[in-house]
């Protein structure tokens, strides 16, 4: 690849003036070249005043459906394999991201589906019972009458490599009408900006109030500035970023941070039959090998109930043939260093505790994968990443919930295979310690249409109400020219 | 063979310079029976790893132990309770000690005093010594107290002395020791813990002192900083010890050394960061990637083995979590192998302990 990739999308800003930074990215033997919009602080300062008042002026009287009917298009096309901006998506984003091929186009395909039209529609149902109020003033249920607003200026800090998470919370802000600033992840620069390119397509005056830019976190003065524009952050990144944000945010600016998580899954043993146990694993082994468990709902451990007619042991065997079985189709792309150095340092805890029976680790150290099986119950601790997980077998899965709930902080998704009784007495226990998302075995990486991430509401949370009490309704008939 | 044939072996070879790889060889590959047969956590571990007394030719194939295993495991081809002397890790970096039995300490002090006179002494005798670390008495399962209690009674002139006690640094006496020595014109060695020269640095510079110690001194740092000072990178601190004490950085020596091994690396002065270390010839070195243990090609960056025969009584082959890199008469040492946060917005191990110790 010769070409240099230009990232990032940004109206107002004349293409000439725009300064680059090139970051060169590498895997599967080729090289992608990334240009990154490089700001200077009064460039950001102008940038974030033309989204402001873009949003003010046109965006605020944009109809919701517009705005739908807009991302709608913009999803199409990249759903469409022979769009230019597809091809270059799966041309570039296994290089760049260092997943293959298969995951990256899969991955695509699954999260665009989201932002079809009908699932846009799903989304502002799940957080207004009357999502017209992001148009106008409606009647409220206690009398009066309410307005939904979003930000002037929504600012995005995203992080990691998993390919079009951005994608969640541009379109979220995109819906209540937010003036959107998205500041790229280093890891997966090339996304966002293509979508919002889409949009623009799409809708010139939608394209217009929508900015994607890329600075060097946790310095300098474009940061800065950004942050202190912003009505809103919604930020993404570990305890380390997100506190070195906070502190700069000002007071007053609502600041919505999403910190990294730990995923889990839990077998009962009415799952575990011979007939059941190995499609499971299968479904299981997705899960993990679905960008190498660098997402936030990735399992990194398995608990599962013993007295199954299918043991812990023999599921842990089965999910290994198919970690095993994916491989070839899904690769696992070359590890550096501090990779490899974090999976050595987690078999060799395991391996250590396999001397003397307690644990039992399947697959070589140079297989791609690595399972280890826990005889006695553990408490939830990460793996080594990238397909490396523990199967913890367990008396009654009513004792997870006790495992997980010391690591509250970091808790999001847990997968279950459980009948309906269990499936809703566990969830209860697991909501008790923090859990705020329960999905399939095979559908943890895929979050539905309308999920709310971390348990928050993805559009209530960015609005502001502004309300008509029935006070000032009523007062106002006094007024009217057809008063008595 | 049974333990005195061992040591005796071992004594040998120790007093053998000259010898070969074939010699180190056999030797390795005899020790490795003896460990495998006597030392069940290892035999284990070496047999889960398909590589057994019968199947391994070559001492490159013996395999290595994590060095977190000496937490968790007894590694010991003795009962534990035989033991003369049981050196413990500090514990400063997680939870539980490293533990390491000696049956007897003949091996141990022939291997320390013989690296010590080679790479430190150069054919001198005796050096006036001050110590900055706490002496066996206080610490008797500190592999670093016996070591430099060795080295002062080996190796030190009878005004030597310990400036750390129960209750800390004795800064008053050591400025006049250091300052007798600067006025005697003899040469002095200051020797200790990486982080107890840091208080000592920030006091003279607090009184805006500064020695200009004789020709022939030298200071002498290991173990690097722990928690237990401030952080301080290499170059800076072997600057600050170059001026707080008039001893050029070609005479600042850092051993490299660990309870784990009964066989210190020296290196030849710190006058370029980070200089190459090398050890005598009853110890070797390989540079091996992380994960399979397979050796990586010289030059490139791995994580480091280290074969020691005179830890005969535990495992002679121990995976550390160094980073390091083969080089033309040893390795340079490249800090911690850290494991990597996560590439995405999972939690991975260093984030999700530092909350829980949070």
């Amino acid at each position: 690849m010769s070409a240099i990739e230009e990232a990032g999308h940004l109206p107002g800003l004349p293409a000439e003036t725009v300064g680059r930074r090139v970051v060169e990215y590498g895997a599967w033997g080729e090289t992608v070249a990334v240009a990154l919009p490089s700001l200077s602080g009064d460039q950001a300062k102008v940038l974030c005043g033309h989204i402001r008042t873009r949003a003010r002026e046109t965006l605020r009287r944009m109809p919701t459906a517009r705005i739908v009917a807009a991302i709608d298009r913009a999803s199409a096309g990249l759903l469409d394999r022979a769009h230019p901006l597809r091809r270059k998506a799966e041309a570039l984003l296994p290089v760049v991201t260092g997943y293959d091929r298969e995951t990256v186009r899969l991955g695509l395909t699954s999260t665009l589906k989201t932002f079809r039209q009908p699932q846009l529609l799903r989304f502002l149902a799940e957080d207004f019972s009357n999502p017209g109020v992001l148009d106008g003033f409606q009647p409220a249920v206690k009398g009066g009458l309410v307005r939904a607003k979003g930000p002037d200026l929504l600012l995005h800090v995203w992080a990691g490599n998993v390919p079009a998470l951005a994608l969640w919370s541009l379109v979220a802000g995109l819906l209540v009408k937010a003036g959107t600033l998205g500041k790229l992840a280093t890891a997966e620069p090339l996304t966002a900006g293509w979508f919002a390119q889409a949009i623009a397509e799409a809708d010139p005056e939608l394209g217009d109030c929508l900015a994607v830019t890329w600075w060097k976190g946790g310095a300098g003065g474009v940061e800065a500035a950004c942050l202190m524009q912003a009505d809103c952050v919604m930020a993404y990144g570990g305890d380390e970023t997100l506190a070195d944000l906070r502190a700069k945010v000002p007071v007053g600016t609502r600041f919505l941070p999403h910190g990294h998580r730990i995923g889990f899954a839990m077998i009962a043993r009415e799952a575990l039959d011979s007939r059941r146990a190995g499609p499971l694993a299968r479904l299981a082994a997705h899960d993990v090998v679905r960008y190498e468990q660098q997402g936030c709902y990735a399992p990194q451990m398995l608990f599962v109930e013993r007295s199954g007619a299918v043991a812990p042991l023999e599921f842990a065997r089965h999910l290994a043939y198919e970690l095993a079985a994916m491989a070839s189709r899904h690769p696992r792309r070359r590890l550096d260093p501090a990779e490899s150095a974090g999976i050595a340092a987690w078999r060799s805890a395991h391996e250590m505790r396999a001397l003397d029976g307690s644990a039992t680790l399947l697959g070589d150290p140079a297989d791609p994968w690595s399972v280890v099986h826990l005889d006695s119950a553990a408490s939830l601790s990460p793996s080594g990443l990238n397909r490396t997980l523990a199967v913890v077998a367990v008396d009654d899965l009513a004792e997870v919930p006790a495992l997980v709930a010391p690591h509250r902080a970091f808790l999001q998704t847990a997968g279950i295979a459980a009948a309906p009784a269990r499936l809703l007495r566990l969830a209860d226990d697991l909501a008790a310690a923090g859990v705020t998302r329960i999905a399939a075995i095979g559908r943890m990486t895929a979050p539905e249409a309308g999920w709310h991430h971390d348990g928050r509401f993805s559009l209530l949370d960015l609005v502001t109400l502004t309300e008509i009490e029935a006070s000032a309704e009523a007062a106002a008939e006094g007024f009217a020219p057809y008063a008595d | 063979m049974s333990q005195a044939e061992i040591v005796d072996a071992l004594l040998d070879f120790i007093g053998r310079p000259g010898a070969t790889e074939d010699a180190f060889e056999a030797l390795a590959l005899r020790l490795f029976a003896y460990q495998f047969r006597n030392n069940a956590p290892y035999r284990r571990f070496a047999q889960a790893r398909g590589r057994t007394p019968l199947t391994v030719r070559r001492w490159r194939d013996i395999p290595a132990v994590p060095i977190k295993a000496f937490k968790d495991l007894t590694l010991s081809c003795c009962p534990p309770d035989a033991a003369e002397r049981v050196f413990m890790t500090s514990g400063t970096t997680g939870a539980g000690r490293g533990r390491s039995y000696h049956p007897t300490l003949a091996v141990y002090d022939r291997s320390m005093l013989t690296g010590f006179a080679a790479r430190i002494m150069r054919g001198r005798a005796r050096i006036r010594m001050g110590i900055l670390f706490p002496d066996e008495a206080v610490l008797p399962n500190s592999s670093l107290a016996h070591y430099l209690a060795l080295a002062k009674d080996h190796f030190g002139t009878p005004d030597s002395a310990v400036f750390v006690g129960p209750s800390g640094l004795d800064l008053d006496a050591l400025l006049s020791a250091l300052a007798e020595a600067e006025a005697s014109g003899e040469p002095y060695a200051l020797l200790g813990a990486t982080y107890a020269f840091v208080p000592v640095m920030d006091a003279l510079a607090a009184q805006g002192r500064r020695f200009a110690l004789p020709a022939g001194s030298f200071l002498f740092d290991t173990g690097g900083f722990k928690g237990q000072s401030r952080e301080i990178e290499p170059d800076a601190f072997y600057d600050g010890l170059s001026q707080a004490f008039g001893v050029p950085r070609a005479a600042c020596l850092n051993m490299y050394g660990m309870t784990e091994l009964s066989t210190q690396f020296y290196d030849d002065g710190n006058a370029v960061c980070p200089p190459v270390k090398s050890g005598p010839h009853w110890i070797r070195s390989r540079v091996v990637d992380p994960l399979t243990g397979a050796d990586l090609p010289e030059g490139e960056t791995g994580v480091l083995v280290h074969h020691d025969l005179a830890h005969f009584n535990s495992v002679s082959a121990i995976l550390t979590e160094d980073a390091g890199v083969i080089v033309p008469g040893g390795f340079r040492l490249l800090g911690r192998v850290e494991g990597s946060a996560s590439r995405g917005c999972s939690v991975a191990v260093a984030e999700f302990l530092a909350a829980a110790q949070g």
